[in-house]
């Protein structure tokens, strides 16, 4: 082994379909123990990318080591050790959740016991609840426990929250915590900006098929902002150049109504916006005025000159 | 092998907890046959209500009035002409039969007699069968009478050894037909586990793709079984049909039957990219094959210009096989080219399947 703390290696990935590039030559690694996000758009090849790394899909070009083996030349092999959760449940409907769970742990060498997995994930109520009679989150979180039927050593987990209500995402959170807090390998995609700052020790963003910056959540802040954010609404909004002019103002964002700007000096852009807003007599259309910290939602803003979610 | 049974048990719970499939699987055929069984079910003893008006009053109308009762599958209704005429057109009557006056006196003369029939010609088959019996009674009744030797006699004798109704070939067919269903819209599953994208997720395992579609084949085999000894059973205990074949035979065709039109089901849903695109693809396939191919109406009746089609589409060959093994029918074609027919159309659909079939 050339590196044992090395799971995942990626180099030079590339996907193509028809006349879309999905994935555009990316590469890097995770580290046993490490839970490792991609975050960008849909669109942008996360899933595509995760699935070639499951061997599910082929690649076009570049090489992947998983665990040491080459997922192109032997998938079944790689597909023992790792885990893998399905952006849709993709589940069989009419058997109950118990049933399934010992249906799954019979294709593999060695399976955790079903109560384990029902415990760890909230499942015990409804183990006898056919899987079609479940709600979204609890259909989720049955994936999410297919997924660790097999002790894996990475587990892979393709946008485990979209769809689901904010209490059943806490839940399922509190999930991907725990397995991280046991030193599991995790690999996340989402476009949740918050999921990935909360559950990640290292964030890939990707965007258009490529990755346009990678490291820690507080890495990727730091590194592209020493400013904090003020954000308000304004209607009509002020031309860019006026705002830019403002002391302390870094960088201006204007989406619609909602104006973010990037300020070294808080207290001076701050009392520049008010003076304006005074002086051109909108002061009751300024709106929603508040100062927060940089987050990774910024980052790609910044990045990309768009907001993920658009 | 664990892994295979398992997905046995996970396939016959799905099948126990599914209304649709439990109807379709066993009581469809069954309503089948027991709709069909009791509708057909008098037409072996069927009997026309023939009108006689007897104009002539003489031992030989009494003679030709005797001659037809003894006809057992006539209902004699002796009347006036005109009133039978009256019942005919409204179809209480099959026909109506005139003996005219003067016909004593006429073969006392040595002159031809002309005994009249009356029929409705848009009742084909009653017409069909009423104007041979009366021009056999005629006939008789002309030798009788005229004194001539009877040179030559025809007896009837049946190759086969009991007597086969028409249920006797509507079991068979039935089975057959129950195993054409089986196979062709058992396809439906994977189509729906692909779009449902359960077949990806099995393929996110170590699960090998043979061995789920092997679990999948094999529990429809099983069901086929079911289905068989079910039919048999209600033939037996219903309508007295007695499975007379060798079982071993019945067995292996069953299966063959089924791993045929399993494999033509397959290969027919290959390409198509959901279950309500796969529905009328096999349905396009099962309607021919069901009415194509004796398994209903005797081969017999078909017209020549449908021979090519009768003879290539496999359900003839099972319908055949079955009839012969179960009720020791008549074959249409050897009992060795019915399972080779079959035994081809598997391996060829199978093949194409395995080349064609999409997994996403």
């Amino acid at each position: 082994m050339k590196n044992p703390s090395v799971v995942i290696d990626v180099a030079n990935l590339v996907k193509r379909y028809a006349d879309i590039t999905a994935v555009d030559g990316i590469s890097f690694q995770v580290k046993e123990g490490e839970a490792f996000g991609m975050l960008g758009p849909n669109g942008a090849g996360k899933t595509t990318t995760v699935e070639i790394i499951e061997g599910l899909r082929k690649a076009d070009s570049g090489n992947i080591t998983v665990l040491d083996m080459d997922v192109a030349k032997v998938p079944a092999k790689v597909k023992q050790k790792i885990g893998i959760q399905l952006q849709a449940p993709s589940l069989l409907s009419l058997v109950t959740v118990q049933e399934i769970l010992v249906l799954f742990g019979s294709f593999y060498q060695r399976s955790l016991p079903v109560e384990d997995l029902l415990e760890m994930l909230a499942l015990k109520e409804s183990r006898k609840v056919l899987v079609k009679n479940l709600s979204g989150g609890q259909q989720q979180r049955l994936s999410v426990a297919m997924a660790l039927i097999n002790e894996p050593d990475i587990a892979f987990l393709d946008e485990p929250t979209t769809g689901l209500d904010p209490q059943a995402r806490r839940s399922l959170w509190s999930v991907i915590e725990n397995m991280r807090n046991q030193g599991k390998t995790v690999f996340l995609t989402t476009h949740y900006m918050e999921e990935a700052e909360k559950l990640c020790d290292r964030v890939a963003v990707v965007d258009h098929g490529k990755i346009i910056a990678i490291g820690s959540p507080r890495e990727l802040i730091n590194e592209y902002f020493h400013e904090s954010a003020i954000q308000f609404e304004l209607e009509p909004t002020p031309p860019e150049v006026i705002l830019k002019s403002f002391p302390g103002a870094k960088e201006v964002v204007i989406s619609g109504n909602e104006v973010i700007m990037y300020s070294e000096n808080i207290p001076v852009t701050m009392s520049a916006i008010l003076k304006h807003a005074e002086k051109t007599d909108i002061t009751d259309q300024l709106k929603n005025l508040h100062v927060r910290e940089a987050t990774l939602e910024d980052v790609f803003l910044k990045l990309t000159g768009r907001k993920i979610r658009e | 092998m664990k892994a295979f049974y398992r997905l046995l048990v996970a396939d016959f719970k799905q099948f126990v907890r599914d209304r649709t499939a439990l109807f379709f699987t066993f009581a469809f055929p069954l309503l089948f046959m027991l709709i069909f069984g009791f509708v057909f079910s008098g037409v072996d003893d069927v009997s026309y209500n023939i009108g006689l008006a007897n104009q002539d009053n003489s031992a030989a109308s009494q003679g030709i009035t005797m001659a037809l009762q003894e006809i057992p599958i006539f209902e004699i209704n002796p009347g006036e002409l005109e009133a039978g005429l009256e019942e005919l057109r409204n179809g209480d009557l099959d026909a109506v039969v005139t003996i005219p006056s003067g016909v004593e006196a006429s073969i006392g003369r040595g002159e031809t007699v002309d005994i009249s029939v009356y029929y409705d010609p848009s009742k084909t088959t009653s017409v069909q069968i009423i104007l041979p019996v009366l021009q056999q009674v005629i006939d008789a009744v002309n030798i009788q009478m005229t004194g001539q030797p009877v040179i030559f006699g025809l007896t009837q004798e049946s190759i086969q050894t009991h007597e086969l109704s028409y249920i006797d070939n509507l079991v068979p067919g039935i089975l057959a037909m129950s195993i054409l269903f089986l196979g062709l819209f058992g396809s439906l599953t994977l189509v729906e586990w692909r779009e449902k994208k359960v077949l990806k997720r099995f393929g996110a395992t170590p699960l090998p793709r043979h061995m789920m579609v092997s679990s999948q084949v094999v529990y429809r085999l099983i069901l086929a079984l079911m289905q068989t000894l079910i039919i048999i059973a209600i033939a037996f205990f219903v309508f007295d049909v007695q499975m007379v074949g060798n079982w071993f035979l019945l067995l292996l065709l069953v299966l063959l039957g089924a791993l045929t039109f399993i494999s033509i089901g397959y290969f027919a849903v290959s390409r198509a990219k959901t279950v309500e695109g796969a529905m009328p693809i096999i349905q396009i396939i099962q309607f021919p094959m069901l009415f194509l191919s004796g398994i209903f109406f005797p081969l017999e009746i078909m017209p020549d210009f449908m021979r090519p089609i009768v003879s290539i589409i496999p359900l003839t060959y099972l319908g055949d096989a079955f009839r012969q093994v179960m009720v020791d029918a008549t074959p249409s074609y050897p009992l060795m080219l019915d399972i080779g027919v079959l035994a081809a159309w598997f391996v060829i659909c199978m093949m194409l399947a395995i080349r064609l079939f999409r997994w996403e």
